[in-house]
């Protein structure tokens, strides 16, 4: 009997009915909704997150500030494989991304790509790798899967709407799209440990600028991991409503 | 039947003895002969009993290719006829009695005074040695029984002592053509395992390796090979060249293989934990997955970021080698996306959520623009970053993603 619970406090994989398993590494994701729908409460550690959009730049990786600041602040690398647009340093260190952990790797896409994201995983411990994959079968992910194994890595995956449909041994897949009132709204297809729990809704977040204009409207609110940030450069109203004075130095 | 290359026999002679040196401080060479003097007796702690250094040093000169014989005694010259029978002789009094049966073709005497000896009727060292030295010397000359004392350690044998050199060169002539990349593996590791064992003995390390492959009537194909940081490791060093071998087109089959490492640099050894978690150690970790991409996918592949003093968006980033330090401003409200170039767009079609804000400059480098930037969002529910410009072109472009 003794076995049994051991096997089930400790594998992710196994549970019991409707009790969610505990064997699981994660880190907090920084959305306090979503923290409490995931099994473990955070981005499992050590495993693929295949994260599945209808139209890539609706807020999915904006969705992943809080983790990748968090990565960045205690001194581990965040590497990018292959980006489908150019990063902004200037907008990342300001969400907390520190420029001197950020890698870019740029293959040229295909078998090239899927090689630098298995070596990117294997290596060191710690930190997190993204990628944007064009094509991925099942047995390729399962190595990628096994490469941040090895190393305890947070791995981000994003995927097309049709990638949706396929199956995937990623240990979370989750499925964003457009919500009411401007927020994400999260469908998780698949997670280790439980039964694929109900959709989140989160605010999208995005910060106010500009000068005062006829046509404003109330921006989303922060949620609570932005409103306890300084964001260096720019005064923000806690709230965010309103307009901003925000000039760049006229030359 | 190939011909005895004596130079090349030199040339290798010489790098074994600097890869000996990880195994002694005083290795000499003898002009004369096809073989090396270490002095084991000062690193007998370190290393074990000589019999147990000599097990190991033919096992790894095995590896590297060669075939050694090895054999130990309290003088060179009864060491060098100690080897053939893989003798260790400890004690300075055992010399006469182990090494006495030995024939006397063994003994390192021209071929005239031992045909001479033989004549006399002496077959055995110890029929020598019986003999009074007066006699020996009236006979043969003094060289004989100065010969024979240096080896019974009665007279001091002193030997000029041998200097690992400043750079490692080595040159391997392949048995046969190998005309597949990965072929070439198997002789360079071997190589890369000579080199290694020569920087572990100087207590240097390499930072960049020149390969030059010789064919047959095509010019040599050069290969170079630099790392991130300097290393002793072979494994590290072999990896980062299978990367590079991925990438490398054979235009013939290789015959020939040269290998140099022209600057060996001072190593230090870092201390390592057990989880590889302090920051010099991923830093370590990033620079050997640096090397690694960047030999396999070219040097432009892997890069950091940095910011640009400029307030035009495009020209507000650049990329950057690891070495540098990033220049860093924090603008938390801009996208994190920007496109390659802006994409002319038409403004009916997306919802303007904030802005504008204003950005004027460039004047002084001709390309001065003045836009207003705004947040829009799309029917599919992406926030975009938008401008209109009203210098140098009109009209509505996109500009950045708020992916």
């Amino acid at each position: 009997m003794n076995s049994i619970n051991q096997l089930l406090s400790t594998t992710p994989q196994l549970w019991k009915g409707r009790q969610a398993s505990r064997g699981q590494r994660t880190l907090p994701t920084g959305h306090t909704r979503l923290d409490r729908q995931l099994p473990g409460n955070g981005w499992p550690q050590g495993a693929i997150t295949e994260l599945i959009t209808r139209k890539p730049g609706m807020g999915e990786f904006r969705l992943l500030f809080p983790t990748l600041a968090d990565t960045s602040r205690q001194g581990q690398w965040v590497i990018l494989v292959d980006p489908p647009w150019i990063p902004y340093p200037a907008a990342l260190q300001g969400h907390g991304l520190l420029l001197d952990r950020l890698l870019v790797v740029r293959t040229g896409g295909g078998k090239k790509s899927l090689w630098a994201c298995e070596q990117a995983l294997r290596n060191g411990r710690g930190g997190a790798v993204l990628a944007w994959p064009e094509h991925i079968s099942f047995s390729q992910l399962r190595r990628l899967q096994i490469a941040a194994e090895s190393s305890s890595k947070l791995a981000f995956l994003f995927r097309p709407e049709n990638a949706g449909e396929e199956s995937s041994p990623a240990a979370l897949r989750l499925k964003l799209e457009p919500g009411n009132r401007r927020g994400i709204r999260i469908n998780i297809l698949k997670c280790r440990g439980s039964r694929p729990p109900e959709p989140v809704w989160i605010p999208q977040l995005f910060s106010a600028y500009g000068k005062h204009w006829h046509q404003t409207h109330p921006y989303a609110a922060f949620t609570e991991h932005n409103s306890n940030t300084a964001l260096a450069g720019s005064s923000l109203s806690a709230t965010g409503r309103g307009p901003v004075q925000t000039r760049p130095k006229q030359h | 039947m190939p011909e005895r290359d004596e130079a090349a026999e030199r040339q290798a002679l010489q790098r074994l003895a600097a890869w000996c040196y990880q195994y002694s401080n005083q290795v000499y060479i003898p002009g004369d002969r096809n073989g090396l003097f270490l002095e084991a007796g000062a690193s007998e702690r370190l290393f074990g009993r000589t019999e147990h250094l000599g097990k190991r040093l033919q096992q790894e000169l095995g590896q590297l290719g060669y075939r050694a014989l090895t054999g130990s005694a309290p003088t060179p010259e009864a060491a060098w006829l100690a080897a053939p029978e893989g003798l260790h002789i400890a004690e300075p009094g055992h010399v006469r009695r182990q090494l006495g049966p030995l024939p006397l073709d063994r003994l390192h005497l021209d071929t005239a005074r031992r045909v001479a000896m033989e004549r006399m009727g002496f077959r055995q060292l110890r029929d020598l040695l019986r003999l009074p030295r007066k006699s020996l010397t009236r006979r043969f000359g003094p060289a004989l029984p100065d010969y024979l004392d240096r080896t019974l350690g009665i007279r001091p044998d002193p030997r000029a002592m041998y200097h690992p050199p400043e750079a490692f060169s080595s040159h391997l002539e392949l048995p046969a053509e190998i005309s597949s990349c990965q072929g070439l593996l198997f002789p360079l590791k071997r190589l890369l395992e000579e080199l290694c064992g020569v920087l572990r003995g100087g207590d240097t390390a390499v930072q960049s390796l020149h390969i030059i492959l010789g064919h047959e009537d095509h010019q040599d194909t050069p290969l170079k090979l630099g790392l991130q940081s300097p290393t002793q490791d072979a494994n590290r060093l072999l990896g980062v060249l299978r990367e590079r071998l991925e990438r490398l087109r054979l235009p013939q089959a290789v015959r020939e293989i040269h290998l140099d490492a022209p600057t060996l640099l001072k190593f230090s050894a870092g201390q390592h934990s057990l989880f590889r978690d302090t920051p010099a150690e991923q830093q370590q970790d990033i620079r050997q997955l640096t090397e690694r991409l960047q030999a396999r996918l070219g040097n432009e592949s892997v890069s950091g970021l940095s910011c640009v003093q400029d307030h035009r968006p495009e020209y507000s980033w650049r990329p950057r080698t690891l070495d540098e330090r990033p220049d860093c401003t924090a603008l938390a409200h801009r996208p994190s996306w920007l496109l390659p170039n802006p994409k002319p767009c038409s403004i009916e079609n997306y919802e303007i959520l904030a802005g504008p804000e204003r950005i004027e400059s460039g004047w002084w480098d001709g390309h001065d623009c003045r836009r207003d930037y705004f947040i829009v969002r799309d029917t599919h529910g992406c926030t975009l970053w938008a401008f209109r410009e009203y210098k140098p072109r009109r009209g509505w472009y996109l500009h950045g993603i708020f992916a």
